[in-house]
């Protein structure tokens, strides 16, 4: 039996008068890992920090590891967080974190630090302030991995990361996750979705501060097609299944179909779809008048 | 050791092109039997994919006999798959070699290359065929 | 964590050392060269038998101007820890947002808070205490000579209440920097609180800690507080005990009391001697003089007496312990905000 590692029930956070995420239920599976993808704005920061217990919730809860998100040291050491802007104190070198984070922990795998970072070539004594971005990146998660967490929630780790930096970031991240035997679940956020199909096996979809989809990859990916056909009435069609997003040009309708069953309108060629075919769709849907042209006129590659 | 390359957008599943190269590492003689794969760990770490897609290539070798996991050791080939040796694959690969500078050289394209395999495995098909048939009139 | 404190704060450690020996060595020179000045003084007058109204006397000019200048400016010295270090404390985790860093491992933000916390109030005590033990031990001679240890900003260098000070200022910059999360605006409160706090206590409620004692004397007397006590009020009262307005910006006053409240039998002396002692002449002032006897010879009959408030020099270390006292629990308060918002509102 599979447990859940995360679990949330109509989560919602507002701040003031702005909603940042609304009604949000997951669950991600032990020893997943798995992509949050969502716009700008979606709430997928706000949702990390929630599970980190770095904010509270405004309605609905959490549970991480069967717990509440809180702040004592059984659970902060149980969840690792890594923020967005890669934070160390800039002055002090890679030896100086393993030191403060040896104070600072429950459990605490130096050695494991010292072993990564110099397999990657990277100096365990110099300020962290004059790595390149990509090594920074790669000490921040020795740190965190250090920890021995078993819920690991990354904020866009390798946003500002070049690709062969990117590689290496994620090749340490699933080779931790390798090394775990299952015991490590992961929670990634990133807007790169060619990096997010090699690398993950869940997904987290949020656009507009809720959920859109949320579950094992392979699954959601046999959930949808892609319908091709001439472009007409899709009453019919609707009534069975859930048309996500179309694209169409006069003639033309490409449909992003969720289905509840199979198709049997003769009109329509079915294709699979890929994980960037379903996060463009989804948020498509959404997307704001601005792009609503790109509908009209059918840019679908 | 072999190292395994996967291509994202090549339309094939990344653990199926994983259980394509170790076959194919197999006949070409790269891997031989008895030798041991990496573990799922030295993989993921070089070509970062998720470490389920290797573990489900790794299960779907075990099942076609050719790797079998030995607890606590890893996984060892047991098997080459069927088809001739190592040896022919490179032996035929370096006359391929050869046959190709020599279309380059006479202004051949990859693309008409490639079309004029097509063309001449089908055409193959078709020989073998007719080659059959005067033996059964015969017979 | 201690450790991280440690690293965090090495160079700013070394540098307030280096600061403080600086500090310590023109207190300690200018200070030697003023206690051998006041021995020569105080040998002198000894000698000629004229202790006794040195006060009067002015004790001359004592000790260096550099000195003088440096214990006036320790009096800043509270308010630098505050904003250096007290104001950046939080603010500058916020900034940078290694905040992040600090409350993914595994401490309570409310123990990571107590030990920065902790070391840092530790610090600027120290810092405080050794600066005011310098400015104490240096104004020895002055204090002796000028009987002024009581009075606003001489108060304020000595004793223990720069302890206070520098535990307080440092907690307001704290408070203000987790608050505003930011190191400016926070480093601007510590200035502004500071300094207000300080010209308030020291120039209005000081004096109230404790009720003052009240003496009254005869009109005709003269009455000196104890030395070194500061003057709190002073005036007439009438026959009942009744305490007299007083008002010197008009005119037709006596002592600053409206001639016209006083009893009828001495109006006349009264007005007498208010007009003479504003006249020039010596003759006048003379005149005034006695005026002003009759007048006060008069009032006592009338059961008038003149009365002084003041805090006794003795009650000087009640003192101190006090506005000690007072600026720590408001420390205490900026602590118990701090931790409520760092620990309860959102990172």
């Amino acid at each position: 039996m599979n447990t859940c590692a995360i679990e949330t029930q109509g989560l919602s956070k507002r701040y003031h008068r702005v909603t940042a995420l609304s009604d949000c239920s997951v669950t991600v599976p032990e020893g997943r890992i798995s992509a949050l993808v969502g716009p700008n704005g979606a709430g997928k920061t706000t949702l990390l920090r929630l599970l980190a217990g770095l904010a509270r919730p405004t309605g609905g809860s959490a549970l991480v590891l069967g717990g509440t998100p809180r702040q004592d040291p059984a659970f902060l050491s149980e969840v690792g967080f890594l923020a967005q802007e890669i934070p160390l104190y800039r002055r002090f070198s890679a030896q100086d974190h393993i030191q403060v984070g040896a104070h600072m922990n429950l459990r605490w795998d130096a050695e494991s630090v010292r072993t990564r970072l110099t397999g990657l070539n990277i100096p365990l004594d110099r300020p962290v302030g004059k790595l390149s971005g990509g090594q920074r990146a790669q000490v921040a998660l020795a740190l965190t991995l250090a920890k021995q967490p078993r819920v690991l929630l990354l904020d866009e780790p390798v946003a500002a990361l070049d690709p062969l930096a990117r590689r290496h970031f994620l090749g340490t991240l699933t080779a931790a996750v390798a090394e775990s035997g299952g015991e490590l679940t992961v929670v990634l956020s990133s807007h790169l979705i060619t990096d997010l199909e090699r690398v993950s096996d869940h997904m987290i979809l949020l656009s507009a501060s809720r959920v859109q989809l949320c579950g094992d990859t392979d699954e959601l990916l046999a959930e949808h097609k892609l319908l091709v056909g001439p472009r007409k009435d899709t009453a019919a069609l609707e009534r069975m299944h859930k048309v996500v997003h179309t694209v169409s040009t006069p003639r033309q309708a490409r449909l992003l179909v969720r289905l509840s069953g199979p198709v049997f309108d003769p009109a329509y060629e079915a294709e699979d779809v890929s994980l960037e075919d379903l996060v463009l769709g989804y948020m498509g849907a959404d997307a704001p008048a601005a792009y609503a042209h790109l509908a009209a006129v059918g840019d679908d590659q | 050791m072999i190292t395994f390359r996967v291509d994202g957008r090549s339309g094939v599943p990344p653990y199926l092109q994983i259980v394509q190269q170790v076959r194919q590492a197999l006949r070409m003689g790269v891997l031989d039997v008895g030798d041991q794969l990496p573990t799922v760990r030295e993989v993921v770490a070089a070509v970062a994919i998720n470490p389920n897609t290797v573990l489900k290539a790794y299960r779907d070798l075990e099942r076609e006999g050719l790797v079998e996991a030995r607890a606590g050791q890893g996984t060892f080939v047991k098997r080459r798959p069927p088809g001739p040796p190592p040896g022919t694959h490179s032996r035929l690969g370096r006359s391929l070699e050869h046959w190709v500078r020599e279309a380059r050289e006479a202004g051949l394209d990859d693309e008409s290359i490639e079309s004029l395999l097509r063309v001449t495995l089908r055409s193959a098909e078709t020989a073998v065929d007719s080659h059959h048939s005067p033996e059964e009139e015969i017979a | 964590m201690s450790f991280l404190i440690w690293r965090q704060y090495r160079l700013q450690a070394a540098f307030a050392a280096l600061v403080l020996a600086v500090f310590a060595a023109v207190l300690l020179i200018t200070g030697l060269k003023m206690a051998s000045q006041w021995h020569t003084i105080l040998s002198a007058c000894t000698a000629s038998g004229t202790c006794g109204s040195l006060q009067q006397q002015g004790g001359a000019s004592l000790g260096s101007v550099l000195g003088h200048d440096f214990a006036i400016l320790s009096m800043l010295a509270p308010a630098l820890f505050g904003m250096l270090v007290g104001a950046p404390l939080l603010a500058r985790e916020y900034e940078s947002r290694t905040f992040d860093f600090a409350w993914s491992q595994s401490v309570t933000r409310t123990r990571w808070l107590l030990v920065k916390v902790g070391w840092v109030l530790l610090a600027a005590a120290v810092w405080g205490g050794v600066i005011a033990e310098l400015v104490t031990w240096w104004s020895g001679p002055r204090n002796a000579a000028y009987q002024n240890w009581f009075q606003p900003n001489y108060f304020d260098q000595q004793g223990i209440v720069p302890i206070g000070y520098s535990v307080f200022a440092t907690a307001l910059g704290i408070a203000a920097g987790a608050v505003f999360r930011r190191t400016l605006p926070a480093v601007a409160i510590v200035v502004g609180g500071f300094i207000g706090l300080r010209l308030w206590t020291s120039q209005d409620l000081r004096l109230h800690y404790m009720t003052p004692v009240t003496t009254s004397y005869s009109m005709t007397g003269n009455f000196n507080p104890p030395t070194g006590s500061p003057l709190v009020g002073g005036g007439m009262t009438g026959p009942n005990g009744q305490v007299l307005a007083q008002n010197f910006n008009s005119d037709n006053t006596f002592n600053g009391v409206p001639i016209s409240s006083l009893p009828h039998a001495c109006q006349a002396l009264a007005s007498q001697a208010s007009n003479l002692s504003t006249q020039a002449s010596n003759s006048a002032q003379n005149a005034a003089n006695s005026a002003q006897n009759a007048a006060n010879q008069c009032l006592a009959r009338a059961g008038y007496h003149n009365f002084l408030s003041y805090q006794p020099a003795s009650r000087y270390w009640a003192f101190q312990g006090i506005e000690t006292g007072i600026f720590v629990a408001l420390a205490l308060v900026l602590l118990a905000v701090t931790f409520y918002v760092v620990r309860n509102r959102d990172a």
